[in-house]
């Protein structure tokens, strides 16, 4: 009697282990995100975009008559746990590709365990510049770097006249990203003579900016450049430097966090003229692009912005790749002939222009698998009544710039 | 000039909230020798009481605390009660690690229930802080502070001018000799430590609306006030005021003048100095 219990329960473990991997028979993209912890908004985005877009794909038929499949993984915003999952992704589900990653931190780790286990990465999102600057031939880049980010805010300052900031100050988070970003920013403003005056580094998830923004308050600057990768740091780090009483010409946010909604919703009129670079989300002025912006709309409630659209374009550029690869069977080799595939690249995307190619960047790291186009995808946005408005440079342009900053009016 | 004064504000405001969250936790150590891991836990589930009564009803956090406080003291009391009580014979360590195991519990529970996501509370008067000459001073801070000053003046005529409060400082300082004076142990252990919850709780409403609330942020605030409540003397009511706004004070002198990253790491150095010169804290007595 008891036997026969435990020999029903081993079949029925059996079983359920079986059906999963009968059931999916889908080409498998693996998506390391935070779906959990402080960066779990920004999962959520990402999540929705690949949603919309392997809908897409499977209705129009999947790829090789088979529908693509995305696997997300929880990484917590954790960069070991980035590793694990990682690994889970490659070595359990035996994904074909993996995407996503959310922040350089853990996009740093993704592609470490990516080069070593041989399984392309196709990085849509985080930004450091070191993820493509290794010479690891298994990675690739849609998304600009970070050095990159801040070239429409530089030709701001620089083709306005009287722009260009007469004393900065630089408040950045003590990640890879706020450390990579800060450093081109501030590379740019000394080699145009610009004095910073505060040179901040914060731990991320800080709660409390009160004493940097005294201390930034102290030196009166002219520009203040805030870099956060965490949107709860961006958010406090804008209202206690209005709390505290900074008044530049100008507020200027680096990070995702200073381009979503949660930015104005819970910062109110605080968030007025605040300028938020590295909000590059696809050209609105292009008609595909905005059939897109409706079309998400239209399915989720809001406009997609940067991580929407690069998440989108991510799988796309995928299944791109994946239609053109000759694909066997043997998992090794089929990874092996989608890096092949993706190395012939050459389409547009709603975010953008796609190549993958080896080049230099601003500060002369020296890129492998880097999208050409990068360049091209930065602009100088800024929160104008509650809206997020590209304003610079003029062809992407949506709206007229304010600057300086009338500061708060009350 | 400006600075030095906006940073000792500062300081002092923050300070003021951990101290309040101190001296829960120091009046639960010093009456049962209890080490409550999950305090900050509890200061975690005032702010999310504080929260939700502003998200689902449009309460106030500075008048939902009314109904917090009380409903935290008859918690704590019950906590205590049903889950506490067997394990205190058992040995402060042993107490130690059951709070241990109670605050991953809390924090796991709220994060399931409520997700991970951040929340803030945004009052509508709150958008602009004051400037009283200047000095930038946040509302919902000031009224904070404020109300910390008149909960722990409270709490401090309760200990010093009531019987139950007399009786409560007695069994501190040797439960047996309490006990044959004819204290209810048992009792004024119950009352400690829903008296002890009942300010966690409190301070979280007070700091909802300053601060970021996410399940585990209770784990922050709980090494901060350990440092407080050792610091201040374990068992001091004024130690643990002392402590909180000293630490605040320091943190913030710290960040502002030295270094912001190693602002904690600051506070700490000053912990080890104190404790290296007054082992039994500030205003501590003997034993700890």
């Amino acid at each position: 009697m008891r036997s026969r219990f435990w020999l029903t329960m081993a079949v029925a473990c059996l079983l359920a282990l079986a059906i999963p991997a009968a059931a999916q028979d889908t080409w498998k993209i693996g998506a390391p995100q935070p779906m959990t912890g402080p960066d779990a908004p920004f999962g959520d985005k990402f999540k929705k975009a690949y949603a919309l877009a392997v809908e897409e794909i499977n209705a129009a038929g999947g790829i090789h008559g088979k529908m693509i499949e995305v696997v997300i993984e929880d990484h917590q915003a954790k960069n070991h746990l980035a590793a694990t999952v990682t690994e889970k992704l490659i070595n359990q589900y035996k994904v074909l590709i993996l995407t996503g990653g959310r922040a350089s931190g853990q996009a740093v780790e993704i592609a470490s365990v990516a080069q070593r286990l041989k399984c392309p990465y196709l990085v849509d999102h985080p930004s450091a510049d070191i993820i493509t600057a290794k010479g690891f031939e298994w990675i690739f880049r849609n998304n600009p770097t970070g050095t990159i980010y801040p070239q429409a805010f530089n030709r701001f300052i620089t083709e306005i006249p009287g722009a260009m900031p007469k004393s900065a100050a630089v408040v950045y988070d003590n990640t890879v990203f706020g450390k990579s970003i800060a450093n081109s920013a501030m590379s740019f403003l000394k080699s145009k003579n610009v004095p910073i005056v505060n040179d901040e580094a914060y731990s991320v998830n800080t709660l409390d900016f009160k004493p940097i923004m005294t201390k930034v308050k102290a030196n009166k600057p002219d520009f203040l450049l805030m870099v956060a990768v965490s949107t709860t740091d961006a958010i406090l780090m804008t209202r206690h430097a209005k709390e505290i009483g900074i008044t530049p010409r100008a507020f200027v946010g680096f990070g995702g966090g200073f381009g979503v909604a949660d930015f104005t919703t819970e910062l109110g009129p605080l968030s007025q003229h605040v300028f938020s670079s590295a909000a590059w989300s696809g050209n609105p002025n292009d008609p595909d692009t905005r059939a897109f912006y409706d079309k998400f709309y239209k399915t989720y409630g809001f406009y997609p912005k940067e991580h929407e659209v690069e998440g989108y374009a991510a799988i796309y550029i995928i299944a791109d790749a994946l239609k053109r690869a000759n694909l066997t069977g043997n998992l090794e080799e089929d990874r092996n002939a989608v890096r092949e595939a993706l190395l012939g690249t050459d389409m547009v995307t709603v975010f953008g222009k796609v190549k993958f190619g080896n080049w230099e960047g601003p500060l002369g790291d020296k890129y492998t698998n880097q999208n050409i186009y990068s360049p091209e995808h930065s602009v100088l946005a800024q929160w104008l009544g509650g809206k997020l408005l590209n304003v610079w440079p003029k062809d992407n342009a949506e709206v007229d710039y304010v600057f300086p900053d009338p500061g708060m009016t009350r | 000039m400006e600075t030095f004064v906006q940073s000792l504000v500062n300081g002092v405001l923050t300070g003021s909230l951990y101290a309040m969250i101190g001296v829960g936790l120091t009046i639960i150590f010093g009456v049962m020798r209890i080490i409550n891991m999950a305090h900050g836990d509890m200061v975690m589930l005032g702010m999310y009481g504080a929260f939700w009564a502003f998200t689902l009803w449009r309460i106030d956090p500075f008048l939902s605390i009314v109904v917090w406080v009380p409903a935290a003291f008859l918690g704590g009391m019950i906590v205590f009660r049903f889950l506490l009580k067997k394990i205190v014979p058992a040995g402060e360590l042993n107490t130690l690690l059951y709070t241990a195991g109670l605050s991953l519990f809390l924090a796991n529970l709220a994060l399931l229930t409520w997700s991970g996501d951040y929340r803030t509370i945004k009052l509508p008067y709150a958008l602009m802080p004051l400037r009283p000459m200047g000095i930038a001073v946040p509302i919902p801070l000031a009224v904070a502070f404020g109300m910390a000053i008149l909960i722990t003046a409270l709490l401090y005529w309760f200990l010093s001018r009531t019987p139950t409060g007399r009786a409560l400082r007695a069994t501190a300082q040797e439960p047996e000799a309490a006990a044959l004076m004819g204290i209810n142990v048992g009792y004024m252990n119950v009352l400690t430590f829903g008296l002890g919850t009942a300010l966690a709780c409190g301070a979280g409403v007070l700091l909802a609306p300053s601060l970021y609330l996410y399940p585990t942020v209770g784990q922050i605030l709980v090494a901060k006030c350990f440092v407080i409540v050792v610091l201040g003397g374990l068992g001091s009511v004024p130690g643990a005021i002392a402590g909180g706004i000293l630490l605040g004070v320091v943190e913030s002198f710290g960040a502002v003048y030295v270094s912001v990253p190693y602002k904690d790491a600051i506070g700490f150095i000053i912990f080890l100095l104190v404790l290296l010169f007054k082992p039994s804290g500030l205003f501590g007595v003997g034993k700890s």
